[in-house]
């Protein structure tokens, strides 16, 4: 894989500030022993997935079109820069024709086979007020098919961040808002995973990043991207990204028993002579029993009580 | 005298013995002797009017029209109207194996028919009303009487023919009859005990008829208080003992003193009846009512007993005497009708006794014990037997028919005569079909012969074991297209024919074709393409059957299942329907092997408890049934499963009501719970599925879903209304989160729910239920139309 990836270059395009704190954040993690890092790209349809990694890399590598998805496959991307090599995977919309697409998962999931996913970034748009059922739809999916542990390596991204809020809202106010709700289907969707040993406060911390992709986002004297609430979002993304993986969590590595889930054929399969056992002591045997005690009660006609002797003259 | 009494005559012989000398002595003297002395009283009974005489006339048929059986519970076959000619396997319509008792009275000969024809009577030639005694009659002459009277002499009133004298006697107004036998009849009159004098007296006619006055007086005795019953049948009548007008008194005495004697010995001998408490209650307030015990008296307890004794089904069962009248006690004997004999024969087509294929034992083990030597013979051990016997299956015609020993006094032989079936038949039913040709037009080459093709060999070796085999196909040209075979063995009496135990082995090769409800599309997906599971293979298990009802089989099975798409071809996945459109072959696998084809062989067992019975039709009880499919690791991909259904169904009546024919049934609450599981292997074939007519009323088949556990419940409550019922029905399915459970996850892959409720109301029209049932999940209603019961 190494050897495929090419010298990342694209970090020489982002204003110098900007690759000082890059390069800061890459050396602190290289202090901790890591040396590769591979950031997964999962969302809807156009919520700006292929922008985010291509502002992130600082190339134009995958091609981004605002009016339909242009790839049908997962596309990696990798990076080295001194040692340190960056893989971004960005992945076709996860939604078509409103619903999850099943199909474009299984691709996704069958391109991350043997793959150790190190961040999860759930890109979603910021300029959306409701959450709906298919958001509900695409998380749990990510749930069901990646399991609960991946939003402990999970960022929320949303993007379209240079937005004027509706009337009456501060911007950090909407943006809170637009986290909260994103954050609370990821949550409720991990507390009510059956069999769930997920605490509440490690889910909490799923961090919310903005991102603003467009051209036409403002600068600030360094010229490096700022948002309308002053954080300049390149360099706070990676930090979020470094922060997650030095948080301790597992990675989570896609292989073969993730891809298939866990195969139900199995499960149990051990128990089955006990399980026979049971059935025949107590089942088959009690309604033997049951059947017995029936025919014993049996309300017998009064001619055949009276052949058995047992009418006593009384009928 | 014999031929008037020709319907009756069957038991009569035997039944009825002329006991002169006794009834004789206590009708000759006219000033009642002292209280010691016992009296008999013998008691005729004349044709049509008692219960008795009815029972014995009549005929039960029960035809069954499925299997062109006709069955025959027969009680006088030696009487008037043809007995062949009742019966006649109902080939007609009705439906579905449903049996119907029908009672057909006989006609009742009487034996004036035979002055029908042309005037064979001769007029009197005397002037008309002369009033005469009998003994001026001419005994060459023929006379007709046209009329008969009775007068009491007691009441001095003329009695009607209501009165329960007049069934005393034979003559019959309209009849021709002989001096002889006039004179004969009133001798009878005059023996029988019930009266104490009895006198014939005719009066001419002007149209050469004469009218007939019997005036009689009725023998009373000292009034009673106590009542006892005895069965005396199967004992030998007692002994007459001559009383002679020429012996002395002291003679007279212990004449009369060793009679006594007999009695009590006679009475000790005895075997108790069955008559119960409640009517001997009430005879005895009978007794107490009347005073002096009267013949009439003495008829009115008979008639008493025996209707207690036909409305029980003991039809054989005849009050033959009172004994010990004069005493403080009454003694009833009765023949209850013991059976001393049980015959079985098999007939021919024609009737002839021969020698039958099937073994007795067979037949044997199918009769009540309460029809065998020793017992008292009943009308519903018979009904039973017939019953039982006709499940066999195995004869076209079956009667029972009691029929008085002519050895043993009071006994009955049931004889069991039964028409054998063929023993081997074969069908071959073919038709037509006319398929689309190219350009969806006919052709000659588009018309295929189909048919089916069964034979059957049933009742090899006497003991009911049975071969058959069928084959069907729509297209005789090219079998191979589709081609549905079934040859089955079945061997009953595993245990041995002598054994109670009953247990039937039944091996089977079989093959079958289903739509699997598994690939079925939830609401709002256009149709998923079919798939079809072909089985075939061959099963062996052993039913054991604890009676009708309830049952334990376990056997083997061998199967080969192969999953197939629309155009007949193999198919190892499902298909689906892309969101673009287009349709994609990597849907759930079919099968365990993934190839589309899986062999494997797994044991079965199934546990039926089923204690319902029908009130007034509807039905109550409850039914449990367990069943296991147990993969033993043999086939395809070592399948290694325990695949388990529990059903339970409660039908719980509501409202105590009265049985009987014709009563309206109760209204009932049927509780309703099936719960599926599987652990280990699971293809998609063997899933478990949600909605349907059996599963989910108000849904499709499969609509819910497919998965490894499943829970359903129904409640219904059914109102009857006229003579059927409507209902109305809850009921939920859940697949307990377990549809991910099955590979591919059929259910989500479909876009079906899961779960899923309905409710609704319906009426019950014959076989088929109307109903109207909304779907829960969208809310919507829609009217189905279904055969049969849900539960």
């Amino acid at each position: 894989m190494t050897s495929q990836a090419r010298e990342w270059t694209g970090i020489q395009q982002f204003p110098a500030a900007t690759q000082t704190k890059l390069l800061e954040l890459l050396g602190k993690l290289k202090q901790e022993d890591v040396s590769s890092l591979t950031i997964l790209v999962l969302g809807k349809g156009g919520v700006g997935k292929s922008s985010t990694v291509n502002s992130l890399i600082g190339e134009r590598i995958v091609t981004a079109s605002a009016f339909q998805s242009e790839n049908l496959r997962p596309v990696m991307v990798s990076r080295t820069r001194a040692g340190f090599t960056l893989n971004v995977i960005d992945t076709p919309g996860l939604i078509e024709g409103g619903y999850v697409n099943d199909q474009a998962l299984d691709i996704i999931k069958r391109f991350l086979l043997n793959k150790t996913i190190d961040v999860l970034l759930y890109v979603d748009r910021l300029d959306v007020y409701r959450v709906d059922t298919l958001d509900k739809q695409v998380v749990k999916a990510i749930t069901d098919n990646f399991g609960q542990k991946i939003w402990n390596r999970g960022i929320v991204v949303l993007t379209h961040a240079q937005l004027s809020p509706p009337d009456g809202l501060s911007y950090d106010e909407f943006c809170s808002r637009r986290s909260e709700g994103l954050l609370k289907i990821i949550q409720s969707n991990l507390s009510s995973g059956f069999g769930s040993r997920m605490k509440k406060h490690e889910t909490a911390t799923t961090p919310v990043v903005l991102v603003e992709n467009s051209g036409r986002c403002n600068k600030n004297d360094n010229d490096e991207k700022i948002l309308p609430n002053g954080v300049i979002w390149i360099p706070d993304l990676v930090k979020k990204i470094t922060d997650v993986v030095s948080n301790g969590s597992e990675t989570v590595l896609v292989d073969k028993k993730l891809i298939e889930g866990p195969n139900p054929n199995e499960r149990g399969k051990i128990w089955i002579p006990l399980i026979l056992a049971i059935q025949y002591f107590f089942v088959v045997k009690r309604i033997q029993g049951a059947i017995k005690a029936d025919i014993a009660r049996e309300n017998k006609p009064l001619w055949e009580l009276r052949d058995m002797g047992l009418a006593k003259g009384k009928f | 005298m014999s031929s008037l009494t020709a319907p009756g005559q069957f038991f009569t012989p035997s039944l009825r013995p002329r006991r002169k000398s006794t009834a004789a002595a206590s009708a000759a003297s006219p000033n009642p002797s002292p209280s010691t002395s016992a009296f008999r009283l013998d008691l005729r009974t004349t044709p049509s009017q008692t219960p008795r005489q009815k029972c014995i006339k009549s005929r039960i048929l029960l035809t069954t029209a499925s299997a062109a059986t006709g069955l025959l519970l027969q009680f006088g076959s030696g009487s008037g109207s043809g007995s062949g000619s009742g019966f006649g396997g109902g080939g007609g319509g009705g439906g579905g194996g449903g049996s119907w008792w029908r009672w057909v009275l006989g006609s009742i000969a009487y034996a004036d028919d035979q002055g029908e024809e042309g005037r064979d009577w001769d007029p009197h030639g005397l002037p008309a009303d002369i009033v005469w005694q009998l003994g001026k009659l001419s005994a060459f002459k023929k006379y007709k009487i046209s009329e008969i009277s009775f007068f009491d002499r007691i009441r001095t009133t003329t009695v009607g023919t209501e009165d329960s004298f007049f069934e005393m006697v034979s003559l019959r107004p309209g009849g021709v009859y002989t001096k002889a036998q006039l004179q004969k009849e009133l001798e009878t009159l005059a023996t029988c005990g019930m009266f104490e004098k009895v006198d014939m007296e005719g009066k001419t006619n002007p149209d050469g008829t004469i009218s007939l006055t019997i005036s009689f007086l009725e023998s009373t005795w000292q009034a009673a208080d106590k009542f006892r019953c005895i069965n005396v049948g199967l004992m030998q009548q007692s002994k007459a003992v001559d009383i002679d007008n020429a012996m002395t008194e002291k003679e007279k005495m212990e004449a009369f003193k060793s009679q006594e004697k007999d009695y009590k010995r006679r009475i000790e001998r005895s075997r108790p009846c069955l008559l119960p408490a409640p009517v001997y209650r009430e005879v005895m307030q009978m007794l107490k009512a009347e005073g002096n015990v009267s013949a009439r008296t003495l008829q009115k307890i008979r008639d008493r007993v025996q209707k207690w004794y036909h409305d029980e089904g003991y039809a054989c069962a005849q009050v033959v005497n009172f004994g010990n009248l004069n005493t403080k006690e009454v003694v009833c004997e009765v023949v209850e009708g013991d059976i001393t004999q049980l015959v079985i024969q098999f007939q021919d087509k024609l009737g002839n006794v021969v020698e039958g294929n099937t073994n007795l034992a067979v037949v044997r083990r199918e009769l009540p014990k309460q029809l065998r030597q020793g017992h008292v013979f009943n009308i519903e051990a018979g009904k039973q037997a017939l019953r039982n016997i006709n499940w066999l299956g195995l004869f076209s015609n079956i009667e029972v028919n009691p029929k008085p020993d002519d050895k043993n006094e009071g006994g009955i032989i049931v004889e069991i005569k039964l028409k054998e079936l063929e023993q081997k038949t074969a069908e071959v039913s073919t038709e037509w079909s006319i398929v689309p040709g190219r350009g969806g037009r006919p052709t000659l080459a588009s018309f295929q012969p189909g048919g089916t093709v069964s034979f059957e060999h049933r009742n090899l070796g006497g003991l009911n074991r049975s071969i058959l085999g069928s084959v069907t196909t729509s297209n005789f040209i090219n079998p191979q297209d589709d081609l549905a075979f079934k040859l089955e063995y079945v061997h009953p009496y595993l245990d041995g024919v002598y054994n109670p135990r009953n247990r039937t082995l039944k091996a089977s090769c079989f093959n079958s074709r289903k739509m699997s409800p598994v690939f079925t599309g939830g609401p709002g997906v256009d149709e998923v393409p079919p798939i079809w599971v072909d089985r075939s293979g061959c099963k062996a298990n052993i039913t054991e059957n604890f009676n009708r009802q309830n049952k334990f089989t376990y056997g083997i099975v061998m199967e080969e299942i192969t999953t197939r798409d629309e155009g007949n071809h193999v198919s190892a996945n499902g298909q689906r329907v892309l969101p673009n459109g287009g349709i994609s072959a990597d849907g759930p696998p079919t099968t365990l092997s993934g190839t589309g084809v899986d062999r494997m062989v797994f044991g079965q067992a199934n546990i039926t408890r089923d204690n319902t019975r029908f009130v007034n039709g509807a039905i109550v009880g409850e039914r449990n049934v367990f069943q296991v499919d147990q993969g033993l690791g043999i086939g395809s991909k070592f399948p290694l499963f325990n695949r388990h259904q529990l059903t339970l169904t409660k039908f719980i009546q509501l409202k105590d009501v009265e049985e009987g024919a014709g009563k309206p049934p109760p209204p009932v609450l049927v509780l309703h719970g099936h719960y599926g599981g599987c652990v280990g292997d699971l293809p998609s074939y063997d899933a478990f599925t949600l909605g349907g007519p059996y599963s989910v009323r108000g849904y499709n088949m499969g609509e819910l879903g497919a998965a490894r556990n499943i829970l359903e419940l129904a409640a219904e409550i059914r109102i009857p209304v006229k003579n059927t019922h409507v209902y109305a029905f809850a009921e939920h399915g859940n697949d307990l989160g377990s549809s991910k459970d099955v590979k591919g996850n059929p259910t989500e892959v479909y876009r079906r729910m899961g779960k899923g409720s309905s409710y609704g109301v319906g009426v019950k029209l014959n076989l088929v239920r109307a109903e109207y049932a909304v779907d829960h999940n969208s809310g919507t209603g829609a009217v189905f139309f279904r055969f049969g019961e849900r539960f």
